[in-house]
């Protein structure tokens, strides 16, 4: 029955649904985790990486810029992050997006976009390409964690069907259900950051495919308030951090033969 | 009256030993009429980079905007801050998109680029409003008091000048010029660049 | 002909326009509010081409409030500024520009400060502790450079701007007869006598 209705987004199906839509958000259960949780003081981001091997050339990613292997975290605008889960081109695309698009409200009010109003972008983009067009829609859903002054930290996430929704903590792409209900156990209103770095990791430990933490399957970023200026700051963790970030919290993964020797 | 001399103002921008210094008045005018004492037209492109845009007052908010937005736009993608030379050649460009109706701005550009071996190499350069860029070794000039900036510059700049000595000179070289400016002056702002740090200074001058 | 003023005090800022509709050697009105109420915390005074200045104030005034009501948030009186300031910058290279010139003075609720914006038609912005547009200004500025004080009360500061109006009513050749005068502080706007 759906096959007569599925290959054209600008159609309903009978029963009234939007069958491509759905097609998207399944190509999405498929791709890398990625968690996002909420705390009072800031808000931590975390990736499960699923581009990963030995000739991968990361150097860029050692030395250079924001650390992340930007695969799976994005820095948006000053105040903004975004995690995305889907098809990498078309999170690419999307991402290009809403930095122009943040950096047109920089333009306009000389200040920085408001995290809710960025969400609403993207999603106005991803809603005309379920109306309009008869392209497909987006295989991408993001999470977006930002700070602005009139509602402080923020989590959103957007779906291919231009839809979002603010969270306290949430989860998209592969095991999210698994890594959603964890979450629901866990999540405390008024935790703090470095509270909630433990959770994020915890959780990714328990639904990532890999059996072991590391840097070379993570990507992790934290946006905080800078004490002195006030003003939002972004860090995406390089993999030297991430490794150092993990071995803190008694996550690293241990060397199996030394285990033995104690043993 | 030309529409580069409507709001007034002046900029100058010189090379120091490993350091640069770039310095604006700081009057916003309407021909005659003195409107505000704290305009500014010298804004961080980044950490190292400075841009001094002197000329009409809303093309220097517009501008400044526009340079904003590109060079945000580049850092986030390069995931790199823009080096001097190519933010010069960023302003370029801009300024030639717009041949047949330009902004009425001279930009001064001051910057430290970085050395292969991980020094700092100073550098300055102008455009004039259509971008045609001039990459000077010694100083630069722009505004309505760029004639007796050049005269000042000319006498009293000699190479190799540390940061405090760079900063004397450039102070009296702005300080002076403008003074012979009906529509530059009303105070004054001097950045010296270095390797390390930034040092701005406000510099008060004859009101008049 | 069309003069406004406005000064910053402790925790306000006063705007005042004259109230003279004219059309050469004549006065059609002389109530006319040249002052639009952009938002709970925020003025602005407007002066220039008559039809311009209504069209290019009401098309703020109901762009202010389409932003507010779509994103339940108001803007701060240095983001409408922001925005006035790139909607005149846009027209002035456009086929016709609006020719108005705007003091747009606002209440920040954030940071707790009076704010005033100078904006001319080319879309010139400046911030600034007073300021003044139309012939009225020569006579002002000078006088608001001597007596104006940023930490003024509302009574010391109505009293520094009813010298600059005394002045121009004496000096300017076809002075306005009145002027409207509102304040905008913590608790929002209203209209004053003076």
């Amino acid at each position: 029955m759906a096959r007569r209705y599925d290959s054209r987004t600008t159609i309903f199906s009978p029963e009234g649904r939007l069958y491509q839509i759905e097609y998207a958000m399944e190509a999405i259960s498929h791709a890398g985790t990625v968690l996002g949780v909420l705390a009072k003081d800031g808000v931590v981001l975390a990736a499960e990486k699923k581009v990963t091997g030995k000739l991968l050339d990361l150097s860029s990613t050692k030395e250079g810029g924001y650390g992340g292997s930007g695969e799976k975290i994005y820095l948006l605008n000053d105040n903004v992050i975004g995690g995305v889960a889907g098809l990498t081109a078309d999170a690419n695309s999307l991402v290009n997006y809403a930095r122009t698009a943040a950096q047109r409200h920089l333009l306009t009010y000389n200040e920085d976009i408001p995290v809710e109003l960025l969400a609403q972008r993207l999603c106005n983009l991803k809603q005309g390409y379920t109306q309009f067009g008869g392209l497909r829609p987006f295989g991408v859903s993001l999470l977006y964690a930002g700070y602005d002054p009139h509602y402080q930290f923020q989590l959103y996430h957007s779906d291919p069907s231009g839809n979002y929704s603010g969270w306290k903590a949430t989860c998209i792409g592969a095991n999210n259900g698994t890594a959603q209900s964890l979450l629901k156990q866990e999540y405390k209103d008024d935790i703090e950051v470095k509270d909630a770095i433990g959770l994020v990791l915890r959780t990714m430990s328990k639904t990532m495919d890999s059996t072991t933490l590391g840097s070379e399957k993570l990507e992790f970023a934290v946006l905080t308030l800078d004490e002195t200026t006030k003003r939002p700051k972004a860090k995406i963790y390089k993999p030297s951090e991430i490794d150092a970030l993990l071995a803190s919290e008694g996550l690293m993964k241990k060397d199996e033969d030394t285990e033995m020797k104690a043993a | 009256m030309s529409i580069m001399e409507l709001n007034g103002g002046s900029v100058i921008a010189m090379v120091g030993k490993d350091c640069v210094a770039i310095a604006s008045d700081l009057r916003l005018g309407n021909q005659a009429l003195g409107l505000s004492s704290n305009f500014q037209r010298i804004f961080p492109v980044t950490d190292r980079i400075y841009v001094g845009l002197p000329g009409l007052g809303t093309d220097v908010h517009t501008l400044w905007e526009k340079f904003r937005f590109r060079v945000n736009m580049y850092t986030i993608k390069e995931e790199r801050e823009i080096e001097p030379e190519t933010f010069a050649h960023l302003v370029s460009s801009t300024l030639y998109e717009h041949r047949f109706g330009p902004y009425f701005i001279e930009p001064v550009i001051a910057g430290l680029a970085k050395t292969p071996s991980g020094g700092v190499k100073p550098f300055i350069a102008a455009t004039d409003l259509i971008g045609c860029l001039n990459f000077a070794k010694d100083f630069v000039v722009a505004g309505t008091a760029s004639s007796k900036l050049f005269g000042m510059a000319e006498g009293l700049w000699e190479p190799d000048l540390e940061p405090e000595d760079l900063f004397e000179t450039i102070s009296q070289a702005l300080m002076n010029a403008v003074d012979r400016d009906a529509y530059s002056g009303w105070g004054c702002v001097v950045h010296v660049i270095t390797k390390d740090k930034i040092v701005t200074r406000t510099l008060k001058g004859r009101m008049d | 002909m069309e003069t406004s003023f406005a000064i910053t005090g402790k925790g306000y800022v006063l705007v005042a326009a004259d109230t003279t509709a004219a059309r050469s050697i004549v006065k059609m009105k002389t109530d006319e509010d040249k002052i639009k109420i952009l938002s709970p915390h925020l003025l602005m005074a407007y002066s220039g081409e008559p039809g311009d200045t209504i069209q290019f104030s009401e098309y703020v005034e109901r762009n202010i409030r389409l932003y507010q009501i779509r994103n339940t948030l108001t803007l701060g009186p240095s983001a409408a500024a922001s925005w006035i300031r790139r909607s005149l910058a846009d027209s002035i290279r456009s086929r016709r520009p609006y020719a108005v010139n705007l003091l747009v003075g606002g209440y920040d609720t954030s940071s707790h400060t009076p704010e005033l914006y100078w904006i001319d038609y080319l879309g010139t912005l400046t911030k600034i502790p007073f300021g003044a547009h139309g012939y009225g200004s020569y006579f002002a500025l000078s006088l608001l450079d001597r007596y104006h004080d940023p930490e003024a009360s509302l009574e010391e500061g109505i009293a520094t701007l009813k010298r600059c109006l005394d002045e121009v009513a004496k000096r300017l050749v076809v002075s306005p007869g009145k002027y409207l005068v509102k304040v905008v502080d913590k608790d929002g706007v209203r209209e004053i006598e003076i």
